[in-house]
């Protein structure tokens, strides 16, 4: 892939050759605005390119048509006619989006085109142009955090929209949408879920596709915070007191277990802790920065244990303020992206509490501590298991505790030795009084009235 | 042989519930959190029945409030405020129950209906009815409903730390009914103490001390 362009520096080099080109374009603009009330009505019995596209398709309409590119790479020129005009953007036309194009200097004699990706990011400004909402909501999206971030493969408009033949609602069909482009493992778990298996049973089905939880532009990283719950609570309303007729703290399992955990039974499921800041905000890397979450990833490592997590937050609150402080909050979640997905019909979810509420249960055996990268994505690092279950764990761990599942060993111990306390004061004891009976050491008290001892088997106590 | 009556009904129907109830609620709290290890019945019913008798002991502890506040029995519960006095009075109850009883020696201590607790006795049970129950009652009430109680949940520091108080103050009652029927036995006859509870009469070999008048001349309850 080319270097990365930002949409800046594409804005700045789009605006100049607009400007110097704005007598051909005008001409052509003109042309074009006429065409909707002369030339609507016939488009819409039987489309066909605009008269002023003809020229641009004669060439552009030709399949395989190529420019080699500065990287090596090659950009596609070719326009496929019939998919343009049936396309939601048939009522436009070429210079509509291409406005740096000259037509008298067309092709230009240089190619200054450094790559097909740099090209696709400067004409995100155009998409941007119409679909402002749009644009403004991929802006904030992890999608957009990873291409200001350099990453080569984040998705931007074009990559889900192919703008020559962009189909309506496209995105909510199973075989068009463009989510399983990239996330084809996700998607493919997906289309084993309840969800799917209902889109495909019926067409009027309102089950869920990507964006009907993940949103279509503004796609957040399902990981932080506190996922995409409020998606699903969305359509299952009322869900919570469904649950509450036989979980007990219900409130307190929907706040730290994630609805997969449960809903996707064939799935490994593992503890995530997230530090966060005394304002509510999940901590960046760069927050913390420290070689001990790396070495935490190596090979021979168990991950962080529970004494070095214990510093680490007893450093990171060692200046800070009472009730604004640095802690772990933890949720029992799903380990993998794609079982994430899996989500089965509620009859087969989990609801034996014996799942998660033993001792050696899988779903603490697996935890990770987690920071959110520079692009906006959760990293999270391995850790010993326990930190779950290790009496440091009141202190770094106090918000996050399963009964039975994440108790602290040291209080078995206790326990176990208050029961052998109590049971050997009273063996200890009736032996003791055995040991002073048969060597002659009980001399009963008589009170001066010279009694006989007491009848009874116990010791007389006056 | 004399009786003296000092286990007043409503003192009676407290302490028995509250056995019955303690055995419950360490069966079903053993239950709750070893399950795997105790499978007697599910987690979701020890659970529910943990619950219910909590509740139920909560209404009994303010029955024992009630009872004790509005009678001047209460004295049985004051502190002896003079610790060389407390200190001696327990000494001498330690090195009874370790060798005294072991020698026939007799009881340093004979109850009166207002002081119906020696030393020892007195000192553990305000620790427990006055610290340790409060105590675990809250905490219990707190992981009853955790998000409820959010609020105070997290000013104490977590579920986590709620839960570490209730098991520390579960594992000290294990221990202490562990040695409170132990030394329930070591009446003048094993079953005395036990008798005593049913039918609110302490048999004593001798003549009770006098009784000490209530400081504001209140009855008796």
């Amino acid at each position: 892939m080319g270097p990365k362009m930002d949409s800046d520096s594409a804005l700045r080099k789009i605006l100049p050759r607009f400007l110097t080109n704005s007598f051909a374009i005008a001409a052509v603009a003109a042309l074009f605005t006429l065409l909707p009330t002369t030339a609507s009505p016939a488009l819409a019995a039987d489309p066909a390119p605009a008269a002023a596209d003809q020229q641009c398709l004669g060439c552009h309409g030709a399949a395989g048509m190529e420019k080699k590119l500065a990287d090596g790479g090659t950009l596609q020129l070719h326009v496929p006619a019939d998919a343009f005009v049936k396309s939601v953007h048939g009522p436009n036309t070429c210079a509509s989006c291409h406005t740096d194009v000259d037509p008298t200097k067309h092709p230009p004699e240089k190619n200054d085109i450094a790559s097909a990706r740099s090209f696709a990011v400067s004409m995100t400004q155009v998409c941007r142009g119409c679909h402002t909402d749009k644009f403004e909501q991929w802006e904030s999206s992890v999608h957009a955090a990873l291409v200001r971030n350099g990453n080569p493969a984040a998705p931007i408009c074009t990559d889900c929209h192919n703008p020559h033949a962009v189909i309506k609602d496209a995105a909510t069909k199973l075989d068009q949408v463009p989510c399983k482009n990239c996330h084809t493992e996700i998607f493919t778990a997906y289309l084993g879920s309840m969800h799917a298996k209902s889109r495909i049973g019926s067409k009027d089905s309102y089950a869920p596709i990507c964006s009907g939880c993940h949103t279509a532009h503004a796609v957040q990283p399902t990981s932080l915070g506190q996922g995409p719950e409020a998606a699903c609570f969305g359509c299952h309303a009322g869900v919570l007191d469904a649950h509450q007729k036989w979980l007990p703290n219900a409130a307190l399992h929907f706040e730290v277990v994630t609805c997969a955990a449960c809903h996707s039974p064939d799935a490994q499921r593992k503890v995530d802790l997230m530090l966060i800041d005394g304002k509510g905000k999940a901590m960046g890397t760069e927050q913390i920065g420290i070689p001990l979450f790396d070495a935490s990833t190596r090979s021979d490592s168990k991950g962080i244990d529970a004494l070095t997590l214990w510093n680490l937050l007893q450093n990171l609150n060692r200046n800070g303020v009472v009730g604004n402080k640095t802690v772990l909050r933890g949720r029992l979640t799903v380990r993998t992206g794609p079982q994430a997905h899996q989500l089965a019909d509620k009859s087969k979810a989990l609801s034996d509490c014996r799942t998660c509420h033993r001792e050696g249960s899988q779903a603490f055996q697996s935890v990770t501590i987690s920071l959110v990268g520079p692009d906006g994505r959760r990293i999270g690092y391995g850790a010993n298991a326990d930190v779950l279950n290790s009496a440091f764990s009141v202190d770094s761990v106090s918000g996050f505790y399963a009964i039975g599942g994440t108790r602290i060993m040291l209080l078995d111990i206790l326990l176990i030795l208050a029961i052998l306390g109590g049971g050997g004061i009273a063996v200890g004891h009736v032996t003791l009084g055995w040991l002073f009976k048969r060597y002659g050491f009980y001399h009963p008290y008589t009170g001066g009235h010279d009694k006989p001892p007491a009848s009874g088997d116990g010791p007389k106590a006056a | 042989m004399h009786r003296l009556y000092i286990h007043p009904l409503p003192v009676r129907i407290w302490h028995w519930t509250n056995a019955v109830g303690f055995v419950l609620m360490i069966l079903t709290g053993m239950q709750i959190r070893y399950v795997g290890l105790i499978d007697l019945v599910s987690f979701r019913t020890a659970v529910t029945v943990h619950n219910y008798v909590g509740f139920v002991l909560i209404a009994n502890f303010l029955l024992w409030l009630v009872f004790y506040l509005t009678s001047d029995r209460i004295r049985a519960y004051h502190s002896e405020l003079n610790p060389r006095k407390h200190f001696i009075g327990s000494l001498r109850q330690v090195y009874y129950y370790g060798f005294g009883i072991f020698r026939g020696e007799p009881n340093p201590f004979q109850p009166t209906i207002y002081r119906k607790f020696n030393p020892l006795q007195s000192m553990i049970y305000q620790i427990i009815v006055m610290l340790l129950l409060p105590v675990q009652i809250y905490t219990g009430i707190l992981m009853w409903d955790v998000k409820r109680f959010s609020a105070q949940v997290d000013f104490f520091g977590g579920v986590r730390v709620i839960d570490t108080v209730h098991v520390l103050i579960f594992i000290t009652f294990v221990f202490y009914v562990m040695v409170h029927v132990y030394l329930g036995t070591l009446g003048h006859t094993r079953l005395a103490h036990f008798k005593s509870m049913m039918t609110g009469y302490e048999e004593m070999d001798e003549e009770p001390a006098v009784e000490p008048a209530p400081p504001d001349g209140s009855r008796r309850a």
